[in-house]
């Protein structure tokens, strides 16, 4: 009984979420994001392999803004879910426990996924 | 440890072993792209239905759907607490899933026909 009336306080808009943890959050997100694409993925690459003319549709939808929109969408879902997995494979492995490198490592992502992003919009994107 | 203990034990370890192969197949792909031009339908093809791509590839969707169940099974666990509902919702994602694996199934046959 008493475990039930603890005080629990989980106001998001209140609580000052340190950057692991808005990290942290962004990795389910880009997750829930990414599952709802599985099926757009297997439609797309049904397209891809049927037939050279479903083939060519699939590379000139592509190119709609709205399609480019939703790809970016997605490879930095993908980006932003790759590296913080990475992280929390670390983790698991007991590195960055402390305080301070929790931190810096949420950082270092960041920093990675910056530099990364800006790879792909740069080199492959535009 | 207690079979309670190992309940949780068991997704846990299935999410880290099936981001391992997601890792790998994704340096796989990122690499043999970067060297390699699949950007034609001819050669994509090609790529897709070559024997070894297709294990892959039937392996990165196993592990994806895998590492999705246990992702969104995580999350509606945590926000979903009517149980009715998130039993319904935890076999609507099911469905889902299995569907998108047989989708897939169908989709490498095509490739081999």
């Amino acid at each position: 009984m008493a475990s039930t009336s603890r005080p629990i306080y989980l106001n998001l808009f209140k609580i000052k979420l340190p950057i692991s943890g808005i990290i942290s959050i962004f990795h389910r997100l880009t997750g829930v994001l990414m599952f709802l694409a599985i099926p757009v993925s297997l439609y797309l690459l049904q397209l891809s392999v049927e037939s050279i003319s479903s083939y060519e549709s699939v590379v000139s939808l592509m190119l709609y803004p709205l399609s480019r929109f939703f790809i970016l969408l997605v490879t930095w879902s993908f980006v932003h879910h790759f590296l913080t997995g990475i992280r929390f494979l670390l983790i698991d492995i007991d590195l960055f426990l402390d305080k301070e490198s929790v931190r810096r490592s949420a950082w270092a992502v960041v920093f990675v996924e910056f530099v990364l992003m800006v790879v792909i919009v740069v080199g492959v994107f535009l | 440890m207690s079979m309670v203990a190992l309940e949780g034990l068991r997704p846990w370890l299935l999410q880290r072993l099936t981001a391992l192969y997601l890792l790998f197949y994704t340096a796989y792909v990122v690499v043999y792209w970067s060297f390699f031009n699949v950007i034609s339908y001819k050669s994509w093809q090609q790529w897709v239905a070559a024997d070894l791509n297709q294990i892959m590839l039937g392996l990165f969707y196993l592990a994806v759907l895998i590492h999705a169940w246990v992702g969104v099974r995580d999350v509606l666990l945590d926000y979903i607490k009517p149980f009715m509902l998130r039993l319904l919702l935890l076999f609507a994602v099911a469905i889902f899933l299995i569907g998108s694996g047989f989708w897939l199934i169908k989709i490498l046959m095509m490739v081999n026909a």
